[in-house]
């Protein structure tokens, strides 16, 4: 477990331990009201995928915010658990519980809490079935609908009424609806975005339609992400955005939405100046992470030349930062960021106001 | 913070995935194997925890033989687990330079022998006073760039600098020099021990420049998983900083005495299309240290890509792939995955012998 120097409430961000997460909760809260704020008004809610900050104290702002469906979305049951444990009621697995040890898990979570999840096989409608019977609970279903290679789901259309029936049709399990089963496009022109994303959701629709006829209700459709909120929330038809990264935000996603700002940073020291023009810190990839991209640092004209394991090699041009000084590291996926802590250090005004705990990382299982 | 306790006996079949797996037969094997290498030598096996992050497993190094009664740490705050969990002499190949970080390792001297690397004027400096404010000596070691451009000294005068200033300070103790090595490509076996030997003679080199002085050099540490027996041999080296070759990774292949120990265990949750399987880990379980990681159990199965919580797999048709079969996941490079996690599963023939903490996991700072 994580181990840094807890300081006392009102040490400048400056001060603290190194590498810290350290999350602005100013920033924190105007992104969360700009995106929540964006869909007040509309049709369509949100579901917070908190599985990428994993912690709950961000996940009851989201809620409180307003413009959710009241719920929230994680990616494994592990982490349902942590959530259901920290006082939330409706949560959405985005994930396939398929083997017996975790079924009876999610059976076992659906007395307390109201559960939904992903399917996208026949043979384990049978299996949740039969656990939540036997449980005496009803577990939500949705049909999660592939839209590309490499994703989980059914194909749209008739595979997809057929799974729809099959769900309407077992004890124990209920028909919440359909799921796009995405990952996130990443398009700086407005109108390819909107494109693209009517393109893969629309197939979704039609199938929602197609249910519908052959005699079935269809509460939910879920789609989009952070990177297109506003064309997805605005569809006619799509009932719930799953957005997670806008909250924290991060270096890869950041030339795309503009609007948000950094609120998760890691902060290192200068722990060796060994040549004119090259600083090594002490964040490295265990800190920052670089698992599908290089972090961006805080100091003009410097470049980081690599991360290795504990490490940040940055080269400079110019005499700063030197041996001691600070830099502030801006995490490439924020995601994969704070699965590496086990503490986040939440500054207002520069200065240290909360340290949280962030007790979904790790939770895979 | 997963807690993944299977009782004792469990057969893997039986296990929740996904969890990391150590698999006892191998990891004896690879002490064995270090212990065989260094009976009888000067040399010693100091084993890195960076890669192990467990003071277990640490010990079993030091019970098996080849090594000395010490480990090194990544981190400060890795040194101190090491040293809560009984491990008292510890070498901490980086530097530690904020004043709180320092008054730590101060403090902890009370409690073990924690060595510290130096590779610059102003921080021998600052360990000297604050040592000297608690009323300890910390030993310092110069830290030799051989090979990586990070951090060290680039030249034996510059070593020798710092070594004369050592001595002279009341809060320090002067005890040797310390170098780590990348590895360049090679061909085979003897351009690998040649290229480890050109490497670790420049460290040698620091070392007879300081005793030139006068100043006697007690510990020579050099040396990890690709140089260890290039090391073992080399008159002058005291010991060796091996980390990997514990639980190894697939990108040392060529160190053929070695055999992976550290594995994901996981299960297929989805098959979405033909010659498409989905896993249950992904990048934040397994992390992506420049190359993929390896499908062990599924013959003709291979990794194609890492979304955040399941791996996309691609079988050429050898493997008739369904949903809940199981299979492991081999790194490439271990580091960073085993610090994503908080519990081994120990292993012995596929069978569940115990269950261990990871407590160095997340000691960034």
């Amino acid at each position: 477990m994580e181990r840094p120097i807890f300081k006392p409430v009102g040490t400048p961000s400056d001060e603290l331990d190194t590498p810290s997460l350290v999350v602005d909760l100013d920033i924190l809260e105007e992104n969360i009201e700009i995106m929540h704020g964006s869909v007040r008004e509309g049709r369509a809610r949100l579901r917070p995928r908190v599985d990428i900050h994993c912690t709950p104290a961000i996940a009851h702002k989201q809620l409180a915010a307003g413009g959710t469906v009241g719920g929230i979305t994680v990616m494994t049951l592990g982490q349902a658990e942590v959530f259901a444990q920290a006082g939330f009621s409706d949560i959405l697995v985005v994930n396939l519980v398929v083997t017996a040890p975790k079924i009876a898990r999610l059976a076992s979570l659906a007395r307390r809490t109201t559960v939904t999840v992903a399917v996208d096989a026949e043979r384990n409608v049978g299996d949740l079935s039969a656990a939540a019977t036997a449980a005496g609970v009803t577990l939500r279903a949705v049909v999660a609908i592939s839209t590309g290679p490499g994703r989980f789901g059914v194909g749209a259309g008739q595979a997809a009424v057929d799974l729809a029936r099959a769900i309407s049709g077992a004890n124990g399990v209920e028909f919440a609806g359909l799921m796009a089963s995405e990952g996130q496009i990443l398009e700086d022109d407005p109108d390819l975005l909107a494109n693209a994303t009517r393109d893969r959701l629309q197939p979704i629709l039609d199938t929602r339609e197609q249910i519908e006829k052959a005699g079935m209700e269809v509460g939910t459709v879920i789609g989009g992400g952070s990177y297109n909120y506003e064309i997805a929330a605005a569809i006619d038809g799509i009932t719930e955005v799953p957005t997670g990264r806008y909250a924290l935000m991060d270096a890869e996603l950041a030339p795309y939405l503009p609007q948000f700002r950094h609120a998760a940073r890691v902060n290192s020291v200068v722990t060796s100046r060994p040549e004119d023009g090259v600083a090594i810190v002490d964040g490295g990839r265990k800190a920052i992470g670089s698992d599908t991209g290089m972090p961006s640092v805080d100091v003009p004209g410097a470049v980081v030349t690599s991360l290795s394991a504990e490490h940040g090699t940055l080269v400079l041009d110019a005499v700063q930062p030197g041996f001691g000084d600070r830099v502030w590291f801006t995490p490439y996926d924020v995601g994969e960021c704070v699965n590496l802590h086990d503490y986040m250090h939440v500054v207002r005004n520069g200065r240290l106001e909360a340290v949280w705990d962030i007790p979904a990382r790790g939770r895979y299982r | 913070m997963d807690r993944y306790r299977p009782a004792v006996g469990t057969p893997i079949e039986e296990l929740d995935t996904p969890c990391l797996i150590v698999d006892l037969d191998a990891v004896e094997n690879n002490y064995r194997a270090v212990a065989d290498r260094y009976r009888g030598k000067v040399c010693q096996m100091r084993q890195h925890t960076k890669n192990i992050k467990s003071p277990t497993l640490a010990r079993m190094q030091i019970r098996a033989g080849g090594a000395h009664d010490g480990v090194c740490t990544a981190k400060l705050s890795e040194a101190e687990v090491m040293v809560e969990h009984g491990i008292t002499d510890v070498l901490i190949p980086n530097q530690v330079v904020t004043a709180d970080k320092i008054a730590r390792l101060s403090a902890l001297q009370r409690q073990g022998d924690v060595k510290v690397c130096i590779d610059n004027e102003q921080n021998v400096r600052d360990l000297s006073a604050i040592a000297e404010a608690h009323g300890v000596k910390i030993g310092v070691l110069i830290e030799v760039d051989t090979s990586m451009g990070r951090a060290g000294v680039r030249n034996p005068e510059q070593g020798a600098e710092l070594a004369k200033l050592a001595e002279s300070l009341p809060g320090v103790t002067f005890r040797g020099v310390m170098s780590h090595q990348h590895l360049e490509d090679f061909v085979d076996t003897e351009s690998r021990i040649l290229t480890a030997r050109q490497y670790i003679q420049r460290c040698l080199d620091v070392k007879d420049a300081i005793e030139a002085e006068g100043i006697p050099v007690e510990i020579v540490s050099s040396g990890e998983t690709f140089s260890y027996d290039a090391a073992a041999d080399l008159p002058g080296v005291t010991e060796v900083e091996g980390g990997t070759y514990a639980l190894m990774g697939t990108s040392y292949g060529y160190m053929e005495e070695f055999q992976i120990a550290n594995k994901v265990l996981s299960t297929i949750v989805s098959t979405p299309g033909p010659g498409i399987a989905i896993g249950d880990a992904g990048l934040r379980a397994l992390s992506w240290p420049s190359g993929p990681p390896t499908v062990e159990g599924l013959p003709g199965v291979m990794v194609d890509s890492l979304h955040a919580e399941h791996a996309v797999l691609r079988s050429d048709g050898t493997t008739a792939v369904e949903v809940g079969q199981q299979f492991m996941l081999l790194p490439w490079y271990q580091d960073m995955m085993v610090n994503r996690w908080d519990q081994y599963i120990a292993v012995r023939e596929g069978v569940v012998e115990d269950v261990w903490d990871i407590p160095a996991r997340g000691c960034v700072h």
